[in-house]
């Protein structure tokens, strides 16, 4: 890309004309590229001033519980060395990385032996269960739907998280409104996911879990390469 | 003058009060909203003319402050900045990448009446300000289009179909207009 081109995408950007995978691109090279950072920041310090012309609309207190409400107990994400996060992403998309990634399979397939015995001795049956396989058909994690709604998720095999990135997890039940995040984390642990304001879990619905960088997805919707994914089935 | 160093005052306290949200500060995420919610509600009513949408747009922004104030680095940027990126953004997912049928329901009457022209949000800049006289030299075709492109996020197609010009040339004539105005107000 030339000097003008980045400009102008920059330009295009900030202006909000991109369309959703035009966006996503631009808002990785911003992560990227501190040339491309600058200018983006000049343009939207350049047209900030129109968002002040908006009409102030009065927000309310029933807006900021739902808020709260969402965010339940979180806590906010804190930053690392971005300098570290680069190299632990290049490790991360390293081939060499995943072949030595599975010769983990032997462990994992304990480890689901193991989850499942966990699984059943600790909580009321699931009705609904997904097992999240990697690219290389290892199950690599269960998600598993109560009865009552709820659903969390239990890791089978330890994932090295570099620094500076999160584990998000997301659900697709709808392909118009697409995937949802239901959950962030820093490793690879037991999670309760956040299913409260979702339709009920049905057969087949989708999950999965994608590398993104440190707060979840700048864009709301997965960016990063697909850990696993897997779909649910109604548990016998 | 005054609103000058107003405005300079409010950035540095968005500024101090994001370090205190990045800390796990409930409170100060709180004094947030009731300091920016509504105009953020504002500017995403114009995007996307419902309120329901709207009001989806800032608790989704706000969710996002929460998790990410953190990675808020005060060297790129005010903290204003950041908050209406993050808004900008998801309002603008909402309205183009989600494909929801209810956007093209009828939007709500009181809401679209209100909705001003791309004139009247140029008459509400301060003149005093580069932005205002920079747009006012362009021509006003271009100035309307880079007016609807960021207020009411009109994406390049919808500017084409609105100006009955092809896509490719209302790409670069943009482009041409953009660079102008950046050079005007370097």
């Amino acid at each position: 890309m030339t000097p003008a081109e980045r400009e102008a995408l920059a330009a295009e950007y900030a202006l909000g004309l991109l369309d959703e995978a035009g966006a996503v691109r631009a808002a990785r090279l911003a992560e990227t590229d501190t040339g491309f950072a600058a200018s983006l920041q000049a343009w939207r310090a350049r047209l900030a001033e129109i968002d002040d012309t908006a009409t102030a609309v009065p927000a309310g207190d029933a807006l900021w519980h739902r808020i709260e409400q969402r965010l339940g107990g979180e806590v906010p994400v804190v930053r690392q060395d971005p300098a570290l996060t680069e190299r632990l992403r290049v490790v991360w998309n390293s081939l060499g990385f995943w072949r030595g990634a599975g010769l983990a399979a032997g462990a994992a397939c304990l480890a689901l032996a193991a989850g499942l015995v966990v699984l059943a001795a600790r909580q009321p049956a699931p009705v609904l269960v997904a097992a999240l396989l990697t690219d290389e058909n290892r199950v690599a994690a269960i998600v598993n739907i109560g009865a009552d709604g709820r659903a969390n998720l239990i890791p089978l095999a330890d994932l090295p998280v570099p620094s500076g990135r999160v584990l998000e997890v997301w659900t697709l039940w709808d392909r118009a409104r697409g995937p949802v995040s239901v959950g962030l984390s820093q490793r690879a642990q037991r999670l309760d996911l956040k299913v409260e304001d979702l339709p009920k879990a049905v057969p087949d619905q989708l999950f999965e879990i994608t590398l993104e960088p440190v707060g979840g997805s700048p864009t709301g919707r997965p960016t990063g390469p697909i850990l696993m994914k897997g779909v649910t089935a109604r548990a016998l | 003058m005054h609103g000058v160093s107003h405005a300079a005052q409010a950035a540095l306290s968005v500024e101090e009060t994001l370090r205190r949200v990045a800390g796990g500060d409930r409170g100060a995420l709180r004094a947030l909203y009731d300091a920016e919610a509504p105009r953020m509600l504002g500017v995403a009513l114009r995007i996307l003319r419902r309120r329901a949408l709207a009001e989806e747009a800032v608790q989704d922004a706000f969710v996002q402050v929460w998790r990410n104030a953190g990675s808020f680095d005060p060297a790129r940027g005010t903290g204003r900045a950041f908050l209406y990126a993050v808004l900008r953004h998801r309002a603008l997912n909402i309205l183009r990448g989600e494909a929801r049928t209810d956007l093209t329901d009828a939007v709500d009457h009181d809401v679209a009446s209100e909705e001003e022209g791309p004139e009247a949000v140029v008459a509400r800049l301060s003149e005093a300000g580069a932005l205002r006289r920079c747009l006012d030299r362009l021509d006003p075709h271009r100035r309307n289009a880079i007016v609807l492109a960021y207020a009411h996020g009109l994406s390049h197609g919808e500017l084409a179909g609105r100006l009955g010009l092809p896509l490719g040339t209302v790409k670069s004539w943009l482009r041409r207009s953009l660079l102008a105005l950046r050079e005007c107000m370097s």
